[in-house]
């Protein structure tokens, strides 16, 4: 035993040596997300960063405002600043039925770890906060018929129906009055629909009523809801879900695909 | 490049971490890292906010500050609010608590505050020094405060779904969101790192409301239903007395305390 470790310690300490340059090498550089920004995003995002481009009057949802640091789809708790990945993640798979569309062929990924780097100059929160650990999720039970009926138990005990209706339509008591960090009114997303807007995989659909999303009335449920209960309620939302391969075998949730070079 | 999260069948520790792959082993010491290093910049970044604003100083023979509150005109009649939903527990209507003025004219829930103090008593060291209820469809209190780095409880005594979100009141933007889904819920969290003024809301019942100062020094005073309010333990010297109320908005004195004296200054607001 002591002869094993000894030999894998070192290993082990060389690996996170050689994976922790390859990480400090995987930095967006600002100056030239800029240059991806004005071709990209600025029609959309403004100058500024304050969403007011040209197209911004066009399009619902309106274009988010970079300057508070206020994200919405994160890997980290309610209130936190987004991960660098976070913001990537946005970019490869866009935002359904919003104009934000996928830029995944449209830059490498150093391009968009650039832009990341650019956008976030927008806000000065950036300069004096870290985006908190992530949301731990606890590996995904099999999808069964008995998970998605505890989950339509779960969505009543904690009255998500208060916004997204019984039928999960999005037309709940509270829907009509809702707006968002900006003043814009907000609907709570009809979960019948599919195509949510984060992905309708297993871990993104979790983190959405766990880190809850911010600027926004969806609130985090991280202090009430367990996590058996948590992996329920997913089911029970891919359940509802059109878009989403219902697979009863119990396989786990659609993988994203790699980056592409 | 891959993408971490959706691959690893155990817990999922780092979710879409762009980066190369790693073994398994490698996983956990990179996020204690990380949290250790977001724990002490947290820490570092508040202490430097107070080293920078304010500096414990012994205070032996200060003075008090006392006075009341009151409006500089008739209290503007503001129709009550209309109860759009829930109504089989929150009711048709709720009383307005936007001003509420005693029978002596002295103002409730006006925050009184030396502005600009840089010098003075220790912050208190409770780290829960607050709490707000969500009760009868309404935050119970409306307006309080608290210092850097303690801690406010949120509950509910209501049968229905509420969210306490609180924002900062200038820039409107999310501190954090936290969902109330059933009577009994009760849960502890931090304020936020730097002084603000914060403006909670719930989403769920748009015309619950209620206000947070924090502030990064202790000379404060929330007006208790009598509008009146003491301030105690201050540095002899010459102060900028503020009061704040959410319609009315800010007044600011001028107050000057002597050493074991007390001095009165009574405030009137222009109500809007
Ligand atoms: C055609 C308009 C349009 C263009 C071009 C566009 N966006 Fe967006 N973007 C939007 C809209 C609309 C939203 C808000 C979607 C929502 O909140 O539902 C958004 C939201 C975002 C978000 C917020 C995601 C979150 O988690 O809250 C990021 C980050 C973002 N865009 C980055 C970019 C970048 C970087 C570019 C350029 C490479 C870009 N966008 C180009 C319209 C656009
Ligand atoms: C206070 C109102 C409110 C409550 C309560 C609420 N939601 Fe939401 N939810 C919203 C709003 C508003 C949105 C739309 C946000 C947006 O489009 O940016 C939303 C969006 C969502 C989405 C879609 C996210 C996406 O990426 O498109 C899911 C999934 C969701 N909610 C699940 C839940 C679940 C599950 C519960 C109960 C545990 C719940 N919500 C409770 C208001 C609420």
């Amino acid at each position: 035993m002591a002869t094993r470790i000894a030999t894998v310690l070192p290993a082990l300490v060389t690996l996170m040596l050689v994976a922790g340059n390859a990480r400090a090498q995987e930095v967006g550089d600002a100056t030239r997300g800029k240059v991806v920004y004005e071709q990209y995003c600025v029609l959309c995002h403004g100058e500024k960063g304050d969403g007011q481009g040209h197209f911004s009057q066009d399009t619902t949802p309106v274009p988010r405002d970079f300057r508070q640091g206020t994200y919405k789809w994160r890997t980290t708790p309610s209130g936190s600043l987004p991960t660098d990945a976070d913001l990537e993640r946005v970019l490869i798979t866009g935002l359904y039925g919003t104009s934000m569309s996928s830029l995944r062929t449209t830059l490498n990924h150093q391009q968009r770890l650039d832009v990341v780097a650019y956008i976030k100059t927008f806000s000065p929160r950036f300069k004096t906060d870290k985006p908190e650990p992530a949301i731990v999720i606890p590996p995904e039970p099999a999808y069964t018929a008995e998970s998605v009926k505890r989950g339509a138990d779960v969505y009543d005990k904690f009255n998500c129906a208060q916004c997204h209706g019984d039928g999960a339509e999005g037309d709940g008591p509270s829907a009509d009055d809702l707006t968002d960090d900006w003043g814009n009114p907000i609907v709570p997303y009809d979960l019948t629909e599919g195509h949510i807007k984060c992905g309708d995989g297993g871990p993104e659909i979790y983190r959405v009523f766990i880190g809850g999303l911010n600027g926004t009335p969806m609130p985090s449920f991280a202090d009430s809801i367990s996590p058996a209960e948590a992996w329920d309620l997913v089911h029970y939302i891919q359940s509802l879900s059109p878009t989403y391969p219902k697979n009863l075998t119990g396989a786990p949730n659609k993988p994203i695909d790699d980056f592409p070079p | 490049m891959r993408l971490i999260g959706n691959r690893i069948k155990g817990g999922i520790v780092i979710e879409f971490a762009a980066g190369p792959y790693l073994p398994k082993a490698c996983r956990k010491p990179r996020l204690l890292a990380r949290t250790a290093a977001v724990v002490s910049g947290t820490l570092l970044l508040s202490q430097l906010a107070l080293a920078d604003s304010y500096t414990v100083i012994p205070v032996t023979n200060g003075g008090t500050i006392q006075g009341t509150v009151k409006l500089a005109g008739p209290t503007p009649t503001i129709a009550p609010i209309v109860v759009t939903k829930n109504q089989d527990y929150c009711g048709e209507s709720i009383p307005n608590p936007v001003y509420v003025v005693g029978k002596d004219g002295g103002v409730q829930n006006v925050e009184v505050y030396l502005k600009d103090i840089t010098k003075g008593k220790a912050l208190p060291t409770d780290p829960v020094a607050i709490s707000l209820v969500n009760t009868h469809c309404m935050f119970k209190p409306r307006v309080q405060a608290a210092t850097v780095g303690q801690q406010i409880t949120i509950s509910s005594e209501d049968p229905v779904l509420h969210n306490t979100h609180p924002q900062n009141a200038e820039t409107n933007a999310t501190i954090y969101n936290i969902a109330l889904p059933y009577k009994g819920f009760s849960v502890t969290k931090p304020l936020p790192a730097t002084p603000e003024l914060i403006k909670v809301k719930c989403d769920a019942h748009e015309w619950m409301r209620a206000w947070i100062w924090e502030f990064d020094q202790p000379y404060f005073a929330t007006t208790g239903d009598d509008g009146k309010f003491t301030i105690k333990d201050v540095p002899p010297g010459t102060y900028t007395l503020v009061a704040w109320q959410e319609a009315a908005g800010e007044k600011s004195v001028s107050v000057t305390v002597a050493a074991g004296k007390t001095v009165t200054a009574d405030i009137q607001l222009q109500p809007k």
